[in-house]
């Protein structure tokens, strides 16, 4: 069996799946330009102050732009140049700049279209003519997903190492390491990493729980009083007035939510770092397994920033990412999607109150989106490197190499994570130029 | 005694990256947006920093909510300055986010200014 899940490249939509993907920026456009929902987890707290008037329409687009920019040009473009699979980088992000940026409400909608429009159509047209340079760095690049599908496996590991300590860390690391070879030797068409993924997260999720139960027993028995959220604690009314904010919109939502996960449907998407590359080789109930876990690490934030913010994320809890790409067919794909956005949004106070309650619960949260983090830091640079070498032998590396560090020495202008593929491509132009200059021959592969 | 809560998704590194100065007049613990929004409401605690790979502190969404954005700052993907640093615990802030890969230069530069302040 091939250890190597080598993505195919080519960004070939047919006529539904160009117009869904428009459509569907379109209305994340708009949602964005009415504050409703963000992609970017990190902008989502500030749309308060603009809800609430205390900041401007543009100062609010700044915020959005300086926080989503690395993230679109350094991580979503790449992989989606790479894997031929879109990403939610790719697609959200710039919706979310563009929305906030229209001056009027219907302008939104348009503006999104156009991007979804740029991505279909322009994509591929740098996808074409990027695989017919001489130095063909989007083909190099697929040599990043070895590396970061089989990384990723053991980010509950990671999680549970600074939470729980060395003890359970080294105990969930043998069972993820003796389940990966299992699975490699049992099950050879699997994804190696599934059931050790699976694993990993289940005791992480199992150690929080218990660890905060115990907790509460031990509160009780010595009488004291379990920290509750009251209902007439400010906190409480903040998140109950979200919650109230995006139940009137629950409508739209469902919309949304049928959208995004129509989109996953169609096998065209990917929701996480390491599912563009499993969705791209078609091994979709891995992808839905690996977006699956990842959920865990995510649900607390987003549920308590949309409480906070009164603003929801594009894709929610991200679940309807793994549902999607198990659906049989679109239609269904829509009713269950909006099911699912309509579940969470009525839920949101409820997972707030609960979360208010499980302390290690969300520490496990903020645990795995570290390790997702170091996981794919190592990855990503790792599998950069490899790329490097794939198209242009040492001098790739020195140039591919040397971008990464001289990022890191003037102080990371480029966020760490996105710094190694986009010295990937900025390396693959450089080794380009210098065959046009006769200075250089492409590594034959 | 100055009390600073650590947050979001480097808070490991923080609380260690602070913890490791050796400042006596700060005590620095880890905790989340929630409990820290609490606490600092409770005047329990002065200062949290939180963190996440945009430097925006997706952990800061609940303090912004709760304590207004005046006392909120991000350095987003910026490393400020000793002076930007003390213009904005002059002008309030207890609340500062900025990105995890960044922890090790911005970390110790809040610790000292806050310290220096008493």
């Amino acid at each position: 069996m091939s250890t190597t899940l080598a993505a195919g490249a080519g960004l070939d939509f047919t006529l539904a799946q160009q117009l869904t993907v428009i459509a569907l920026c379109a209305l994340t456009a708009l949602i964005s330009h009415m504050a409703l929902a963000v992609f970017n987890d990190g902008v989502r707290p500030f749309l308060l102050d603009f809800v609430q008037g205390r900041t401007t329409r543009s100062a609010t687009t700044a915020v959005s732009f300086g926080l989503s920019a690395g993230f679109i040009f350094g991580l979503g473009a790449p992989m989606a140049l790479s894997t031929g699979v879109l990403n939610p980088w790719l697609v959200f992000l710039p919706t979310d700049i563009l929305g906030m940026l229209a001056p009027k409400k219907w302008i939104a909608p348009i503006l999104g279209a156009a991007w979804g429009a740029v991505v279909v159509f322009g994509l591929n047209g740098a996808n074409d003519a990027a695989h017919d340079l001489p130095v063909d760095f989007l083909t190099a690049m697929q040599q990043m997903s070895t590396p970061i599908l089989f990384l990723f496996t053991l980010f509950p590991v990671l999680a549970i190492t600074k939470q729980f300590g060395r003890r359970w860390g080294g105990i969930a690391g043998a069972l993820e390491v003796a389940l990966v070879v299992t699975t490699m030797k049992l099950w050879p068409n699997m994804f190696a990493g599934a059931l050790a993924m699976a694993a990993g997260v289940l005791l992480l999720i199992g150690l929080a729980v218990s660890k905060d139960l115990r907790q509460r027993r031990a509160d009780r028995a010595a009488g004291t009083a379990e920290p509750v959220l009251a209902d007439d604690d400010p906190m409480m009314s903040l998140f109950s007035a979200s919650a109230a904010r995006l139940r009137r919109f629950l409508p739209l939502f469902m919309v949304l939510g049928a959208g995004v996960c129509v989109l996953a449907q169609m096998h065209i998407f990917g929701g996480g770092e390491a599912t563009s590359f499993l969705i791209a080789k078609g091994h979709y109930s891995e992808a839905a397994q690996v977006d699956f876990y990842r959920v865990f690490g995510f649900i607390p934030l987003i549920a308590t920033t949309a409480l906070a913010s009164g603003a929801y994320g594009i894709a929610g809890f991200t679940l309807v990412y793994p549902i999607g790409y198990l659906m049989p067919n679109p239609w269904l794909a829509a009713v269950v999607g909006a099911l699912v956005f309509a579940a969470e949004v009525l839920a949101l106070t409820w997972i707030g109150k609960v979360l208010g309650r499980l302390p290690s619960v969300r520490d496990s949260s903020e645990h795995l989106r570290s390790a997702i983090g170091d996981t794919l830091q190592l990855a990503i640079l790792f599998g950069s490197l490899m790329a490097a070498n794939a198209m242009g032998g040492g001098l790739g590396i020195l140039l591919v190499g040397g971008l990464y560090l001289l990022n890191e020495s003037m102080g990371r202008p480029v966020v760490r994570m996105a710094a190694a593929p986009a010295a990937v491509i900025v390396g693959g132009v450089l080794l380009n130029v210098l065959y046009w200059l006769d200075l250089f021959t492409p590594v034959k592969g | 005694m100055t009390k600073i809560l650590t947050g979001g998704v480097g808070k490991v590194e923080v609380t260690k990256a602070i913890g490791g100065l050796g400042i006596d007049s700060l005590d620095i613990v880890q905790s989340s947006d929630m409990d820290a929004a609490m606490k600092l409401r409770a005047g329990q605690a002065d200062y949290f920093l939180g963190t996440c790979h945009t430097g925006a502190g997706a952990s800061l969404g609940v303090l912004v909510g709760l304590m207004g954005s005046a006392a909120c700052h991000t350095f987003g993907r910026s490393v400020p300055s000793e002076e930007e640093v003390g213009t904005l615990l002059t002008a309030g802030k207890k609340v500062f986010g900025f990105s995890m890969d960044q922890i090790d230069v911005i970390a110790p530069l809040l610790a000292r200014s806050i310290a220096a302040r008493g």
